[in-house]
């Protein structure tokens, strides 16, 4: 049953002109249209999430550039012919330059330099006489395309990310699931145990890790997991005590069910939304981790890159040729951006009563 | 008797628009009320139906984003026993903070969960008004809060004014609500659900409280509620409220044994029954309207068993009935159909009415 | 209170343990601390082991490890500055890194104070907007990048600040790392305390002390200002810590002789009595600082403060 909208309004200056008729004094009997409302509970929670996600312009947005930065990874590096490790050391250094907007005085493969006797404007690829080599980004010190590796180290960065954004889901989750529905010594042995960890920084935890393993995608995201789970398994500790005393637990556990389908078929599914949310900050979180790691140079060994190692990269030669170092950079603070927009929508949409504040 | 008979509060015309993202809402149409100097006024309606924006405005604590036409009058009186009228809605903030707030009206509010600052002591809280308007010294603002507590029934005052309010009970710390809002003696009370947020045996005692603190310093007092139960015990005089308009108004007995309006008369068919005889409530169907958009006519009519036609065209005017009693539906009008209340009902009040002359309560 | 205090003091306690436990067992395990030093002979092994207390039991080494920690006394570099004793080294970084991250967290928390204060008291205005868009792009920005920018136009461009931290013009060199490691912190405080001030703001208690006649400043600062604040000494604590791993990358791009660059480093060159030293140093200034927030919150809270103690535990 939908709520009557008052569509049957007229507007108050109408109703001051009418004069009443002797006619109008009867009553309406209206007993036929007054029904007791129905419309509130059709409604399904994800639904109302979505559409107040929606609303939010901001973040929209980041979910755009979420998604148009995830294609670019899948696709980027295959959109032209240079791969990631080759290098041609004639043509290194070169500057930006794109087909079409070269003849706009932009993207044109020129850059000032910056020389004893002032600055002086020096195009690579007129010099050398290379009319048909277009490095979409430029090209770095070695000679390789920046295009295909910004793009590649955008992918190595969003899979380590997420991938062990996941599995800290997994663990963090289920720890906390566990300590909150068993409670008593099981919970404040698994948070004393909590506690300490939280205790020591995740720095110690991360250079721990490797001085005992070799660098490498596999450490990082080790190191990721490690710091990463004990947010999400407080969150969802937070949410199974609150759960855990309903109704419709009790009637679950009166008609004979386990523990573990409780956790994770009963209670799991009604706390999706805040697990969800905490994903999404979770991953810039991992995508700064990782990036930080591979600037320090403890990250991914060369001649792979991410968007840590390529900064790490630029930032060699960034005072003279800034070109190579602005592609990781912007799209490592666009990609941050997004995901910290789209969380923030996320949350406010799955908890309405944020919106206030 | 002309002093008997003095009102402190008139309010006329009262207009409050409320402007939001979503648009702007008439919240206020046309409400107006009077109070008589150490009398009880009660305001029921739904929620939503203006009751705590009404008195906000009387307070002066209405958020930035709404706009007020119309007159609050309030007369008070000066030290120097001067007499003086103040249309609260020509003063500015300021004034009204220095000069009304706390020290002619107080207010109390529904959730004394909330409404306690959790981070200061009850002391503090209890003398920060008497610091702030009459400069007293802390020893003897001290000494008054103590009293003021154990005016109000809290039992070891000097260690409670040490206290923090989650050491408190949801009663007591409406009791400290109450002893905050009578400490720079104010001449009018408005209390905003006082008991909604409390058990149910406590609220009988926060009613009695404020009865017995009423008598002993000749306050007036302001009700707002949606607890019919509350205003007949409490109240002389009745306003109800519907989206944003007084739809009936009268003395306590006159709204409880002969209610005109179908509004009142669906109210008090949803009121329960204190003996339980009625087997069934009977709840007006449908939810108060959205006043986003305004409509032409009674906003009741949707909701209204015994809307007539013109409902939907013209809004009624308000209908004379006695002296004191009022009604905005056009059922009084002479051209309308004869209509009685619903007979459940009327044996209901009849019950209602035996009842009261026993115990003899107000009505 | 003082039961959750003791409680706090005691997990720190165990924490450190533990992490001086692992370093401990890695210090033991690794191929390159020095007493597996190919080239030491076995009377040089031995008189190392004896000064060391490496012919005691396991429990004894511990014990006294953990004492030389404490101490202060690390044991020597292995390979970046070969046979210092790692205090020396620390004594003449730390004080730098400190007084980055010191600047950094100050500017933080005022600029981040102002920031959320505005808005708060400004909310859906132009100053709102600018405030909030000013906090999402801090924190969603890492430091190290705002560090570049700075360093581009303001160090290179300009040329107003040094790009290279020089020891001589201390003062004028970490302006920039100071500014570029406080976004981070600006932009959280600015977040937090704009929720919790809008909370505040539109609370019933303020609306209550409103209505006892409380206006102006003395609303603000009695009811408003406590209220929104204490919580705000909650994040201050995890920014401050992290900060330090921050610092690490900052330090690399100003060149500063800190304690992370030291670390950096230390991993690189394998270093680890180093690498383990300054894990010891982090996670003690850390565990500290938390235990200290802790305790300070407490103490300032009076919900937390009466009930928290009592109740629980």
């Amino acid at each position: 049953m939908k709520r009557r909208k008052p569509n049957r309004c007229k507007t108050i200056l109408e109703a001051e002109a009418y004069v009443p008729a002797d006619s109008d004094f009867r009553l309406k009997d209206n007993r036929e249209e007054m029904v007791p409302d129905a419309s509130f509970t059709v409604q399904s929670v994800w639904l109302d999430a979505a559409k107040g996600y929606v609303q939010k312009a901001s973040a929209v947005i980041g979910l755009v550039f979420i998604i148009l930065i995830g294609i670019m990874a899948a696709a980027g590096p295959g959109m032209n012919a240079y791969t990631y490790s080759e290098q041609y050391l004639s043509q290194k250094n070169f500057a930006p330059r794109v087909r079409v907007l070269e003849n706009f005085g932009i993207f044109d493969g020129g850059e000032v330099l910056k020389t004893g006797a002032g600055t002086k404007v020096v195009n690579r690829y007129k010099e050398k006489n290379l009319e048909n080599v277009y490095y979409w980004f430029g090209s770095d010190n070695f000679g390789r395309d920046i295009w295909t590796r910004t793009w590649l180290g955008t992918r190595v960065s969003l899979i380590i990310a997420v991938a062990a954004t996941v599995i800290d889901m997994v663990i963090g989750m289920s720890y906390g699931l566990i300590s909150g529905y068993f409670g008593g010594w099981v919970d404040m042995v698994m948070q004393r145990f909590l506690e300490i960890a939280n205790g020591i920084p995740r720095l110690v935890v991360v250079t721990l890790l490797l001085m005992a393993l070799e660098p490498g995608m596999l450490t990082v995201m080790l190191a990721l997991m490690l710091t990463e789970w004990m947010g999400m398994s407080r969150i969802a500790r937070a949410e199974m005590l609150k759960l855990k005393e309903q109704e419709f637990v009790l009637a679950s556990r009166t008609l004979g069910a386990g523990c573990f389908f409780i956790i994770f078929r009963e209670i799991l599914p009604n706390i999706m939304g805040p697990i969800i949310t905490q994903v999404m900050f979770s991953i810039p979180t991992a995508i700064f981790t990782e990036a930080f790691l591979s600037f320090a140079g403890l990250g991914i060994p060369v001649p792979q890159c991410s968007l840590g190692s390529l900064i790490a990269e630029g930032f060699n030669s960034f005072t003279a040729h800034p070109y190579q170092i602005i592609p990781p950079i912007a799209v490592m603070a666009l990609l941050m951006l997004s995901f910290n927009l789209a969380a923030d929508g996320l949350l406010k949409a799955l908890d309405p009563k944020r919106k206030e504040v | 008797m002309a002093e008997e008979k003095e009102k402190i509060l008139q309010i006329r015309d009262l207009d409050i628009t409320i402007h939001t993202a979503a648009g702007s809402v008439h919240a206020i149409q046309g409400v107006d009320m009077d109070l008589i100097r150490g009398e009880t006024a009660a305001i029921v309606g739904e929620s939503g139906s203006g009751k705590s924006i009404t008195m906000k405005a009387v307070m002066g604590i209405l958020a930035g984003n709404a706009s007020v036409k119309g007159s609050i009058e309030f007369c008070c009186y000066h030290e120097d026993g001067r007499r003086e009228k103040v249309d609260i809605l020509k003063q500015d903030k300021k004034w009204i903070r220095k000069h009304m707030n706390g020290k002619q009206i107080a207010m109390v509010f529904q959730d004394p969960m909330t409404s306690l600052d959790p981070t200061m002591s009850i002391g503090k809280q209890v003398m920060e008004g008497m610091i702030w308007h009459f400069k007293m010294p802390k020893k003897e603002a001290w000494n008054r809060g103590v009293r003021l507590l154990e005016e109000v029934g809290i039992d070891d005052a000097q260690k409670r004014m040490k206290q923090y309010p989650h050491q408190l009970s949801g009663g007591q710390k409406q009791r400290v609500a109450i002893a905050i809002a009578l400490a720079c003696n104010p001449e009018l009370l408005i209390c905003d659900e006082p008991t909604t947020a409390l058990d149910v045996t406590i609220q009988a005692r926060i009613l009695e409280l404020v009865q017995r603190i009423q008598k002993e310093r000749g306050l007036s007092v302001i009700y707002i509620t949606h607890d019919l139960g509350v205003v007949a015990k409490v109240a002389d005089y009745v306003n109800v409220m519907y989206a944003g308009k007084i739809v009936e108004k009268g003395r306590a007995d006159e709204i409880f044994f002969d209610p005109r309006h179908p509004y009142t008369w669906g109210l008090l068919s949803a009121t329960p029954d204190m003996n339980g005889m009625d087997r069934r409530l009977d709840p007006i169907p449908g939810s108060p309207p959205d006043l986003l958009h305004e409509c032409a006519g009674d906003a009741f009519s949707p909701r209204n068993p015994y809307a007539l036609v013109i409902d939907d065209k013209m809004a009624p005017p308000m209908f004379q009935i006695t002296d004191t009693h009022f009604a905005a539906t056009w059922l009084l009008d002479p051209r309308a159909p004869k209509v009685e209340m619903p007979k459940e009902l009327k044996a209901r009040l009849n019950r209602m009415r035996k009842e009261a002359r026993e115990y003899g309560s107000k009505l | 209170m003082k039961n959750y205090i003791l409680k706090r003091i005691l997990t720190s306690f165990f924490t450190l343990l533990a992490i001086l436990l692992v370093l401990f067992l890695l210090m033991q395990l690794m191929p390159g601390s020095p007493f597996h030093d190919e080239k030491l002979n076995q009377d040089q092994r031995m008189v190392l082991y004896a000064k060391y207390g490496l012919d005691q039991p396991l429990i004894v080494q511990f014990f006294n490890y953990v004492k030389n920690m404490l101490k202060g006394d690390f044991g020597v570099s292995y390979s970046i500055s070969k046979n210092t004793p790692i205090s020396q080294l620390i004594q003449t970084r730390l004080p730098i890194s400190i007084r980055i991250g010191g600047t950094a967290v100050f500017l933080g928390t005022v600029f981040g104070l102002v920031l959320g204060l505005i808005a708060a008291f400004r909310q859906d205005t132009i100053w709102d907007v600018l405030a909030t868009v000013i906090s999402v792009i801090g924190v969603s920005v890492p430091s190290y990048v705002f560090a570049l920018v700075l360093s581009y136009t303001l160090g290179f461009k300009m040329g107003l600040f040094p790009m290279i931290f020089k020891e001589k013009q201390a003062l004028i060199s970490s302006v920039l790392p100071s500014i570029a490691l406080s976004m981070f912190t600006t932009a959280s405080i600015a977040r937090f305390t704009r929720s919790e001030m809008a909370e505040v703001l539109g609370s019933d208690y303020m609306l209550f002390a409103e209505s006892k006649g409380i206006s102006g400043a003395a609303l603000i600062f009695h009811h408003g200002f406590r209220n929104a604040l204490i919580p705000v000494i909650t994040v201050l604590a995890p920014l401050a810590a992290d900060l330090m791993t921050g610092s690490l990358v900052v330090e690399k791009i100003f060149s500063i002789p800190g304690v992370g660059s030291l670390l950096v480093n230390a991993i690189q060159s394998n270093d680890y009595n180093v690498a383990i030293a300054l894990c010891f140093l982090y996670s003690a200034m850390y565990i500290g600082l938390m235990l200290v927030v802790d305790i300070l919150y407490v103490v300032i809270d009076p919900r937390i403060r009466l009930s928290r103690g009592e109740i629980h535990l």
